[in-house]
């Protein structure tokens, strides 16, 4: 014989004021426990939307980001016109040598600074990326000192709207286009003509060179190729695992997010206990008529896990709406790869969420266990009798 | 039965919820020294004894661009400048390492202990570090971490540097900051890497404190409309630079504080509020003999403060225990390094104890003393 559920829910409200504090701190910490997660996830997604399976990217052998690799102009020319290397319309190789600079910027509206990462693109490079596309403004024309900045990092940057202006190296450069990356890494860029941004920044080596595959075999065959030749110590990989291996940055954030899990949780099971626990103490009676009326030891251990679940899932629940709002709301850090600004966005997956929601769970039904056992084992007798 | 005991009686009457009041509070205190701990460790530079004269430059256009070795003998005829050494982070791995925890710097050897008063090194490892061009000096904490020895041969891999290095261990310092670098000679990272001659920041010491800001000027003037521009800077300017670039964690840290704050007051006040409702009836009884409202209401201050504080026993001391006997660095795998509990901070946890005892006591304070006697002695709940 179970009883119903309507009777757990009913004494989940009954004391409510006592069951507020309780779902408001579950609520809290499922709240922050997943906009942490969700930072982490926005950041990982962020590298995983990058790549295209059909690109390799070749960097200086040890370096360990784009940005600190070194390409010589005759390791290029080495390469470039290896067969596997895909051709355009016009039979040149679709390849693209850019340059990375890191650039300070203040930040828009105070005094704090940022790194901004510039890539100079060669001539493929836009074709290579079909991710990234102009959301305003038009492209930069070469060697007329012009930029095309990501909409995301205009909103956190100084100076970076389209028409504006902003120094760089001793050469004033003009912002005339806004890009967008559909999520990608290419969120946190300013984009210019890689030539140019080798001229203006005084760099004698490409950082890196995206190249496109003829196909699958190619790819393979050419990454050999790369490895085998002696004179160009470079490493070759393809752009979507080079990306995917760009998640450094989320590794402190999910070190703080398990942290943040594991001590509030314990907290909230310390609340969820103690609100049980006086539940028990105060259905002393009623327990022990429910004993009398037939209900076993067992319905009443289960009767109490299910409402300290409720309880819970209650404050799951509102956490998670809690959480909601932020979805989708763009943050920026430093990456520890490139060491420039990485814009990303919360990311409250729907899987996120469900964890959150058996996270809340856990909490209740951990929390509900001690109490519950309690009042299984109230003497029936001594029960009816407390007042 | 004196006042004391009675509250003492009261609050351990049901030792369960006691213990689970405390050890809450104490849960939620020890999360709120962590954060700010975090918080305090990426926001505020460590201030040190020797960074006060030292002048840090660096490219206009950002850290990551070098400036070029010509520029020092332009700097050393400045006026105020006393001395000046090329500080180039190599930012090697170490052997086989994934990750190495500690930094590697290119100087010159001779002006290091000018810029750098504070290390403490024995005269006859100075001297071998002046010497020999691949000597290295390494920090203690590391030293111990591996167990170099004099002498070791410690191979580097360049990621960001096209070139590896072997160094060779001629000291080991300590009594800086940060006693978790590795220092060696700007030449052989010059020689290994083909002559490129070029460097990543300088470090300028100006003569006197009071001619800080004129040796600054002085500097970002010298190189104005050159090729390579600069930017000089204090130490503490500098990483008041680079703390910057964190962006939005700090807010997010430091909102998660005030949520911990705020769900840790809600918790312990239902906690009280649960106590008290509970004793309702005796709390009317207590009123019937002529105990005075401010007496009850010292009761309930009591026994509400007398809790938090054990929580706060509990949970500040337990952080300050763990993070002064574990090793941080190797738990967060280097990505807070020194993580003191700071007096400050103790004391800030400490306040939230306090407040804590003092708010939570107050909505069944007004409850008991709302209640009519009457009302109080027919409580049931």
């Amino acid at each position: 014989m179970t009883l119903p559920l309507t009777y757990h829910v009913r004494n989940v409200f009954v004391r409510w004021r006592a069951t507020l504090a309780t779902v408001a701190g579950v609520a809290l910490v499922v709240a922050v426990y997943v906009l942490v997660q969700s930072l982490a996830v926005g950041l990982e997604k962020s590298s995983r939307n990058t790549g295209d399976p059909r690109n390799v990217m070749i960097v200086r052998k040890g370096s360990t980001a784009e940005s600190s690799s070194q390409v010589t102009r005759e390791q290029l020319r080495l390469f470039k016109y290896w067969p596997q290397i895909a051709r355009d319309e016009q039979d040149r190789p679709l390849a693209s040598a850019d340059v990375l600079v890191m650039l300070t910027r203040p930040r828009r509206g105070s005094e704090a600074e940022a790194h901004v990462l510039i890539r100079g693109v060669g001539a493929a490079g836009r074709a290579l990326r079909p991710q990234v596309a102009l959301v305003a403004g038009r492209w930069f024309v070469p060697g007329q000192r012009e930029v095309v900045v990501s909409r995301r990092l205009a909103a956190r940057i100084a100076a970076f709207d389209i028409g504006n202006t902003f120094k760089a190296a001793g050469r004033e450069l003009a912002v005339v286009g806004w890009l967008e990356g559909q999520g990608s890494a290419f969120d946190s860029e300013v984009w210019m003509d890689g030539d140019e941004a080798r001229r203006i920044f005084d760099r004698e080596f490409y950082s890196s060179v995206l190249v496109r595959m003829r196909d699958e075999r190619s790819a393979a065959a050419f990454l050999r190729r790369l490895e085998a030749d002696k004179r160009l110590p470079l490493r070759g990989l393809r752009e979507t695992d080079y990306y995917g291996a760009q998640t450094m940055t989320a590794v402190p954030i999910r070190i703080l997010g398990g942290f943040l899990a594991t001590a509030m949780s314990i907290g909230a099971v310390f609340a969820a206990m103690n609100t049980m626990y006086a539940s028990v103490g105060a259905r002393t009676r009623e327990i022990g008529t429910l004993r009398v009326l037939g209900y076993r030891r067992r319905t009443i251990l289960v009767s109490f896990l299910v409402e300290g679940g409720l309880l819970a899932l209650l404050g799951g629940v509102l956490g998670c709406l809690l959480a909601l709002p932020l979805h989708g709301y763009s943050t920026g850090t430093i990456s520890l790869e490139t060491f420039t600004e990485t814009v990303f966005e919360f990311r409250l997956a729907p899987w996120l969420l469900a964890k959150g929601l058996a996270f809340s769970l856990l909490v209740g039904v951990a929390g509900s266990l001690l109490p519950a056992l309690r009042a299984a084992r109230l003497p029936v007798i001594a029960a009816l009798q407390s007042v | 039965m004196s006042t004391g005991t009675f509250v003492l009686k009261n609050a351990l009457r049901n030792k369960r919820r006691a213990g689970l009041c405390i050890l809450s509070v104490a849960v939620s205190l020890f999360l709120f020294v962590t954060l700010l701990v975090a918080l305090r460790e990426i926001t505020i530079p460590p201030e040190d004894v020797g960074a006060a004269s030292r002048i840090i430059v660096r490219n206009k256009i950002s850290l990551g661009t070098l400036l070029p070795a010509r520029q020092r003998a332009v700097l050393e005829r400045l006026p105020g400048v006393a001395a000046v050494t090329p500080f180039t982070w190599y930012g090697g791995k170490f052997r086989d390492e994934d990750a190495t925890l500690f930094g590697q710097f290119a100087v010159d050897p001779l002006k290091l202990p000018v810029l750098l008063p504070e290390a403490r090194v024995p005269p006859e490892q100075w001297a071998a570090f002046f010497k020999d061009r691949r000597a290295c000096l390494v920090g203690k904490i590391v030293a111990d971490q591996y167990h170099f020895q004099l002498g070791d041969r410690l191979p580097f891999t360049g990621t960001i540097w096209p070139c590896d290095l072997e160094l060779r261990v001629a000291g080991i310092y300590e009594g800086t900051l940060d006693d978790r670098n590795v220092f060696f000679h700007h030449d052989y990272l010059n020689e290994a890497v083909g002559e490129l001659n070029q460097v990543g920041t300088w470090w300028v010491k100006a003569r006197s404190l009071d001619q800080m800001a004129e040796v600054v000027a002085e500097i970002n003037h010298a190189f104005a409309n050159t090729a390579a521009e600069v930017r000089a800077e204090t130490e503490r300017a500098f990483q008041m630079s680079m703390i910057s670039m964190w962006g939005n964690i700090r807010i997010l840290v430091r909102s998660i504080c005030s949520v911990v704050v705020f769900t840790l007051v809600l918790v312990s006040a239902s906690t009280m509020n649960m106590a008290v409702r509970e004793r309702f009836r005796e709390l009317a009884v207590l009123k019937a003999l002529g105990f005075r409202r401010r007496q009850l209401f010292a009761f309930i201050l009591a026994e509400s403060f007398g809790l938090a504080l054990a929580g706060a026993l509990v949970g500040v001391g337990g952080a300050w225990f763990f993070y002064s006997h574990v090793s941080i660095a190797r738990l967060t795998q280097g990505i807070f390094i020194t993580f003191e509990v700071t007096p400050r901070i103790l004391g800030q946890a400490w306040l939230i104890a306090v407040g804590l005892g003092i708010g939570a006591s107050i909505a069944p304070a007004v409850a008991v003393a709302r209640m009519s006697v009457v009302e109080g002695l027919k409580t049931l709940d």
